[in-house]
């Protein structure tokens, strides 16, 4: 087992290679020369020339590459042309937020679409099945932001249970964290919650018809038992895949969520960095995201192992 | 003393093209440790009456009714809390399917854990013990090992092992054996038959076996039931159902069963097939169910449904012409 994480993280080496590369030509896809556009419309000449030797735009693509490469590996993403900060503190500084975010949501997902699908199934073609799905299909049709402000009207402005928009560190407690972090991820975890019910219906719809539920219960357990431990472990392979690849989507939901509720985050400064075209922090959030990504499928990877015993690496 | 009453059992589907009788009707009882065999072909509802006694029928698009008294109770009215009390204590099950029957993403031990921890209160400990008891019991080499198994590291005849194993777990009044040994290859199916009547002597259960295989009946059941689409044909104690079978589906039946030996003894002759299919149970059967198919069937047949009757002693059979004799093989 140990012997198969590393192998897959030696593996994950050339994928993470690729996606450098194509970081790193994000300043050269985009139009013009990247000194000008760099420099911005104000700039004169030497403005640009400066730009250039500065950041060695002049030196052939390869070995601006391969120094890039380098200094990534040790930890150096360059420094904000805006801001002239290093990005990696940049990042580090928003790192916090969108963390936050994306493990409440996470959670939030698996706490209620789960129990949901695994009702649905057992339930199927009944009222409850049909008034879950319709929440599903609500789910999936309505577009974060909307939520978001619907969300934050009701219960922020409205009843006053919850804080409009902000955040607060878990530094200073674990309720001024997680009261700032309810309706974004409530927002944010819609469509997640309905792609993730989705599927784990239909993965159980099928292990319910197996053989081995019948067996469970010629055997005399509840209904509970049968349904969240002998089949939802059968069915858990499809439900984890989705839920790992849902990551990705809140990735993208996190931007949008943060700008609704005013959280200092990752996807914030990814807008800023776009507007600003501040190139070296969108080329540092870009390759971090990969990396996130590239190490949720490690671990989907891992997890199938553990709840299937016929997969082994 | 009867252990199993079964009245009147009906096990009906409401289906989208009308409601399918697959039951229909059915009496019969066992007794304490006895061996019956429920015997027909595939579709004679012969599964569903097995299911429905464990009340395992999904409902709806089942209903079941009728009465299933066991021990005293009907186990029809009891409710789902007090049938789960029942289920893999009281009564268990084996079924057909070996390969497909066991979870896949448990341990055989936790497998068999489970039934001894819900019924007997054993604690995780003390089940365990007692899972790798059954193991050895059951014949399974190297018990402490395999009971960290999962079922695909395991073959067909030591998952039914294992299946049986958990069957018997609580020491059950009445075990019902599904096809238990169709899926297994002639030798194993031999072993598993043979571990079946050691284990029933030894805990002294009863069984209702489930099965196509008449070779299975004559050498392990005390009586017969046959069944054909949904209703019972005949019953007799085996020994006398093989000698005189008196209902022309039973005839039928025997005479469909290859003889070993008989091309050397110069009696080799053509196996009889019973011509025809069974009727569709979704439509009402007026007269005999079987006189679409049977060789002798006369008006009377066709239009009036034979009573089970006295054929014999602890025989009887729904025919209108088997007393006479009129069809003796």
């Amino acid at each position: 087992m140990l012997s198969y994480i590393l192998r897959r993280i030696v593996a994950t080496l050339p994928v993470m290679a690729i996606v450098a590369l194509f970081v790193f030509s994000l300043l050269y896809i985009a139009p013009g020369d990247p000194a000008v556009v760099i420099a911005g419309d104000q700039a004169s000449p030497e403005d640009v020339e400066r730009i250039r030797q500065s950041l060695g735009l002049n030196r052939p693509f390869l070995v601006q590459f391969g120094s890039w490469v380098w200094r990534i590996l040790h930890g150096d993403l360059g420094t904000s042309i805006f801001t002239n900060l290093p990005v990696s503190a940049m990042i580090g500084q928003r790192l916090g937020p969108t963390l936050s975010l994306m493990i409440v949501t996470l959670l939030l997902t698996i706490v209620v679409a789960v129990p949901l699908g695994v009702v649905a199934a057992w339930k199927a073609g009944s009222l409850i099945d049909r008034v879950i799905m319709g929440f599903a299909v609500f789910g999936f049709s309505l577009p974060v932001f909307v939520v978001g402000y619907m969300l934050a009207y009701v219960f922020a402005l409205e009843l006053e249970w919850l804080p409009v928009q902000g955040y607060t560190p878990l530094a200073q407690g674990f309720w001024p964290w997680l009261e700032n972090l309810i309706l974004p991820a409530i927002a944010l975890g819609c469509v997640y919650i309905a792609l993730v019910a989705r599927i784990t219906r239909a993965a159980m719809l099928e292990v319910l018809q197996q053989d081995y539920v019948r067996t469970a219960k010629a055997k005399g357990l509840g209904q509970g038992g049968i349904l969240f431990i002998h089949a939802l472990k059968n069915a858990a392979v499809p439900i984890v895949t989705v839920i790992g690849i849902g990551i990705a989507l809140l990735i993208g939901g996190a931007v949008v969520t943060e700008s609704v509720f005013a959280i200092p985050g990752l996807g914030r400064l990814t807008i800023d960095a776009i507007l600003r075209r501040d190139y070296p922090v969108i080329q540092g959030i870009v390759l971090l995201f990969s990396f996130v990504y590239v190490l949720v499928n490690l671990m989907i990877d891992v997890v199938y192992t553990l709840v299937d015993p016929r997969i082994r690496y | 003393m009867a252990l199993l009453e079964v009245e009147n059992l009906q096990t009906h589907f409401r289906t989208p093209s009308g409601v399918n009788r697959a039951v229909d009707g059915v009496s019969f009882h066992v007794n304490e440790g006895e061996t019956l065999a429920i015997v027909g072909e595939s579709g004679c509802g012969k599964s569903v009456t097995s299911m429905s006694l464990m009340r395992l029928i999904p409902e709806p698009p089942g209903r079941i009714a009728g009465s299933i008294r066991f021990a005293g109770r009907d186990l029809l009215q009891l409710s789902d809390r007090e049938m789960r009390a029942i289920r893999g204590n009281d009564i268990s099950m084996i079924f057909q399917e070996p390969m497909t029957s066991l979870n896949p993403v448990l341990t055989v031990g936790r497998q068999i854990r489970e039934t001894l921890m819900i019924h007997q209160g054993l604690d995780k400990q003390k089940a365990e013990a007692h899972a790798i008891e059954m193991l050895t019991l059951v014949g399974i080499p190297e018990p402490k090992r395999r009971v960290r198994e999962y079922p695909h590291q395991l073959s067909g005849g030591m998952r039914q092992r294992v299946m049986i194993a958990i069957a018997l777990a609580c020491n059950p009044k009445l075990l019902i054996a599904d096809e238990p040994t169709t899926a297994l290859d002639v030798t194993i199916q031999a072993q598993i038959l043979k571990l079946m009547l050691d284990l029933k002597h030894r805990v002294g259960a009863a069984i209702i076996l489930i099965t196509h295989d008449l070779g299975v009946v004559a050498e392990i059941a005390e009586r017969v039931m046959v069944m054909y689409a949904g209703r019972k044909v005949e019953e007799a104690p085996v020994a006398e159902l093989f000698r005189s079978p008196r209902h022309p589906y039973t005839q039928g039946l025997l005479g469909a069963v290859p003889r070993l030996g008989s091309s050397l003894t110069g009696t080799a002759r053509r196996l009889a097939e019973i011509p025809g299919q069974v009727p569709d149970l979704r439509k009402p059967i007026t007269g005999c169910v079987f006189a679409g198919r049977c060789a002798l069937a006369t008006d009377l047949c066709r239009q009036y449904a034979p009573g089970l009757e006295e054929k014999g002693p602890r025989h009887v059979a729904a025919c209108h012409y088997a007393a006479k004799g009129a069809i003796a093989a």
